[in-house]
C-alpha cells in the first residue's frame, strides 16, 4: 500500500499536487538545545493517504520532531517539505493554514467555551476570521464545517457542553475535532491515548482509522502496541536518531528495535 | 470561571427569542433612566453623570483588551490623553468645528495606538503591561515638556464648540444637551463593541485570551489580531479624550499620566471584565464611592483609606466584578 515513492522533487513546483509527490519529507532535520542533539539528521518520508507512527522511548526526540513539524520549533538545520513545498522555519499559523494540524500531548482545548464554540473557532481560521460586523454564529458554512468536524469524533451530542465538563477521553478526541475542523491535509496526533482507558483508546483508535480513508496521519506514540494494527509504516526515534524504519511486521522482528524497548 | 449555571438554567430551544428580548428590554430601560436623568438632577449631578459615562467609555474602550483579548493595558491615559489634545489643538488651531475636532482627537489617539502596538504587542502579560505604561509616560513627558504647542503644565484652553448638525441645527451646549451627546456617542460605541466582540473577529480575541499558543497553532496571525485589538481599543479611548475635552474645555497633562490607566483598570475589575457594560457601572460605583466618602469625612480627611477598604472588599467578596455574574450572558 505504501511503496516508497521514488521521484525526484527537486523542482517541486513542478509536480505539487501530483499524488506521487511525499506529503511530507524531512531531509536531515536537526535541532540542538545548547550541547543536546535533541534531533540528529532526521530524514523522513511519508506518501500520500499514509498512516505513519512515530515511536521510540521517552526522550528520543518525538514531540522535537513534532514541534519542528508545526512550527513550534525552528529547526537547527535540514529542511521540511511538506507537500512538495518547503515549509521549513514558518510559523505555527502559516503551518496551519498550508495544510498540516495538530492534536497535543496535553489537552489544550479552550476550557470556557462549549465543545462546538472550540470546533467552530477552529474552522472559522479558513474563512471569515476578520469578519468584524457580523454575528460569529451567522455563517452557515463555518457551523456546517464544525458540525462535520464534531461528528467525525463523535461528540455532536456533546456540542452545547462546555469542554471542561467533558471527560477525559471526550476533551482528547475534540482535540482531533479542532485539528480536522481547520481541513488540514496532514493531521498529526501526539499520544492521542495518553491517559486513556482501554476502552477509551480502542475507540480513538477506530476513530483515527476512520478518518484516515480521507487523509495522511502522523501519530507519536510511545506504546508500540497502540500503532501495531493501525499504521502503514513506523519510524522509530532513538536518541534523536531514526533507529529504523518499516512496515509494523518489519519492526516487530527488528533486532535493534527489540533491544531499545525491552533495554527501557 | 465564567458562570456557567446561568445558561443551564434556560431551556436551549427557545433560549435564542428570550434571550434578546430580555436583553433589549434592559437596554431600553437603563437608557430611558440615562435620557431622563439630566432633566431630573441638579446641576452638579448632571455634570457628575455626564462624566461617569465618559469614564466608562474609557474603561469599555480597555476592556476589549482587558476582558476579550487578555492583555492588561497601562497605556490608556495616553490614547485618552491624546484624543483630548488633538481634539484641543484642533478647535484652538484649525476650526471650531466639533466634528473636525473629534477626527483630529481619534486620529491623534489612533496613530499613537498604532506605534505603542507595534512594539508592545510582541509582549505577553506583565512585559506587556509594563511596556504600554512606559510608553504613556513617554507621551506624557513629551505633552508635559514641549510647551510651544502643549502649553505644558498648563494645557491648553478653548472655547467649547457648538453641537452642529450641518443644515439643521447649530446650538450652544447646555449641560443636558452635553449629557445626551454624550450619552449618544457612548451608547454608539456600545454597540460598535458589542458587535465587534461578538464577530468572529471577537471571537478569535477571545481564544487568544484563552489560549494564545493553540490560536496560532489553528492558523491565526496573533500578533495582527493584537496589533487591530489595541489600535480599536486606543481609538475608542481617544473618543472618550475627546468627549472629556469638549466637557470641561481643557486639555491637561494629568490626565495623560499613568494614574489615568491605573484608574481605568480598576474600573474594569470592579465593574467585571469582559462585559462592556461592567467597567461603565465600575466607573460609577467607583466615582459615586469617592465624592460620597468625600462628603461624608470632608477633604481634609484621607478618604482614599476607606475607598481602598470598599475596592478590596469588591475584591474579595465578588472577584469577577458586579457584573461578572452575567458576563456569559451578555455575551451570547
Amino acid at each position: 500500500m505504501s511503496a516508497q515513492p521514488s521521484i525526484d522533487i527537486r523542482s517541486p513546483a513542478d509536480v505539487r499536487g501530483a499524488a506521487s509527490v511525499p506529503i511530507l519529507k524531512t531531509e536531515l532535520l536537526s535541532v540542538r538545545f545548547g550541547g543536546l542533539a535533541a534531533l540528529s539528521q532526521v530524514s523522513v518520508e511519508m506518501a500520500r493517504g499514509e498512516v505513519r507512527a512515530i515511536i521510540g522511548p521517552n526522550g528520543a526526540g518525538k514531540s522535537t520532531f513534532f514541534n519542528c513539524l508545526t512550527g513550534v520549533l525552528r529547526p537547527t538545520s535540514g529542511r521540511i517539505v511538506f507537500d512538495g513545498e518547503e515549509i521549513t522555519g514558518l510559523r505555527s499559523n502559516m503551518i496551519s493554514q498550508k495544510g498540516i494540524a495538530r492534536s497535543y500531548q496535553i489537552t489544550n482545548i479552550l476550557p470556557n467555551a462549549t465543545a462546538f464554540e472550540n470546533v467552530r473557532i477552529a474552522a472559522q481560521s479558513r474563512r471569515h476570521a476578520w469578519n468584524m460586523v457580523s454575528h460569529h454564529d451567522a455563517f452557515a458554512d463555518i457551523n456546517g464545517k464544525a458540525e462535520v468536524a464534531l461528528t467525525a469524533v463523535g461528540l455532536l451530542d456533546k456540542a452545547h457542553e462546555l469542554a471542561s465538563n467533558l471527560s477525559h477521553g471526550q476533551q482528547r478526541n475534540l482535540e482531533i475535532g479542532i485539528a480536522l475542523a481547520t481541513e488540514p491535509k496532514l493531521l498529526c496526533l501526539d499520544e492521542p491515548t495518553a491517559g486513556m482507558s482501554q476502552v477509551e483508546t480502542n475507540e480513538t483508535m477506530e476513530l483515527v482509522q476512520r478518518i484516515a480513508e480521507n487523509l495522511s496521519i502522523l501519530i507519536v506514540e510511545h506504546d508500540m502496541a497502540v500503532v501495531m494494527g493501525l499504521c502503514d509504516r513506523i519510524t522509530v526515534l532513538h536518541y534523536g536518531r531514526v533507529l529504523a524504519e518499516g512496515t509494523p511486521e518489519e519492526i516487530q522482528q527488528n533486532p535493534k528495535v527489540l533491544e531499545v524497548y525491552l533495554k527501557t | 470561571m465564567t458562570a456557567a449555571p446561568l445558561e443551564k438554567t434556560i431551556p436551549v430551544g427557545n433560549a435564542k427569542l428570550g434571550h434578546t428580548t430580555v436583553f433589549w428590554i434592559g437596554f431600553a430601560v437603563v437608557m430611558a433612566i440615562l435620557i431622563v436623568a439630566p432633566l431630573i438632577l441638579p446641576e452638579f449631578w448632571r455634570r457628575f453623570l455626564t462624566e461617569v459615562l465618559i469614564w466608562g467609555l474609557l474603561a469599555m474602550s480597555s476592556d476589549l483588551l482587558i476582558g476579550y483579548t487578555g492583555m492588561i493595558s497601562f497605556g490608556h491615559s495616553a490614547f485618552f490623553g491624546l484624543g483630548m489634545y488633538g481634539a484641543a489643538g484642533s478647535l484652538i488651531a484649525l476650526s471650531k468645528s466639533l466634528w473636525l475636532a473629534t477626527l483630529c482627537g481619534l486620529a491623534a489617539a489612533a496613530g499613537a495606538a498604532l506605534f505603542v502596538a507595534y512594539f508592545s504587542t510582541r509582549l505577553r502579560d506583565i512585559y506587556f503591561a509594563i511596556t504600554t505604561l512606559i510608553f504613556s509616560q513617554i507621551f506624557y513627558v513629551i505633552i508635559f515638556t514641549w510647551t510651544t504647542v502643549t502649553g505644558g503644565e498648563n494645557g491648553l484652553i478653548f472655547t467649547r464648540p457648538h453641537l452642529t448638525i450641518p443644515f439643521l441645527y447649530d446650538a450652544r451646549f447646555t449641560s443636558t444637551t452635553m449629557h445626551w451627546f454624550v450619552l449618544a456617542v457612548v451608547t454608539a460605541s456600545y454597540l460598535i463593541l458589542r458587535r465587534l466582540t461578538r464577530s468572529p473577529f471577537g471571537m478569535v480575541l477571545q481564544s487568544i485570551r484563552e489560549n494564545e499558543p493553540r490560536t496560532r497553532a489553528i492558523g491565526y496571525p496573533v500578533e495582527r489580531y493584537k496589533i487591530v485589538s489595541v489600535m480599536l481599543s486606543g481609538l475608542f479611548a481617544g473618543l472618550a479624550g475627546v468627549l472629556y475635552a469638549v466637557q470641561n474645555q481643557f486639555a491637561a497633562p494629568d490626565f495623560v499620566f499613568f494614574l489615568t490607566s491605573g484608574d481605568t483598570v480598576i474600573y474594569n475589575v470592579i465593574g467585571g471584565i469582559g462585559t462592556l457594560v461592567g467597567p461603565i457601572v465600575g466607573a460609577g460605583f467607583f466615582q459615586l464611592a469617592r465624592e460620597l466618602l468625600a462628603r461624608l469625612f470632608g477633604d481634609q480627611f484621607p478618604y482614599l483609606i476607606p475607598l481602598g477598604a470598599v475596592f478590596i472588599a469588591i475584591i474579595i467578596l465578588l472577584p469577577q466584578g458586579l457584573l461578572g455574574f452575567a458576563r456569559r450572558w451578555l455575551n451570547r
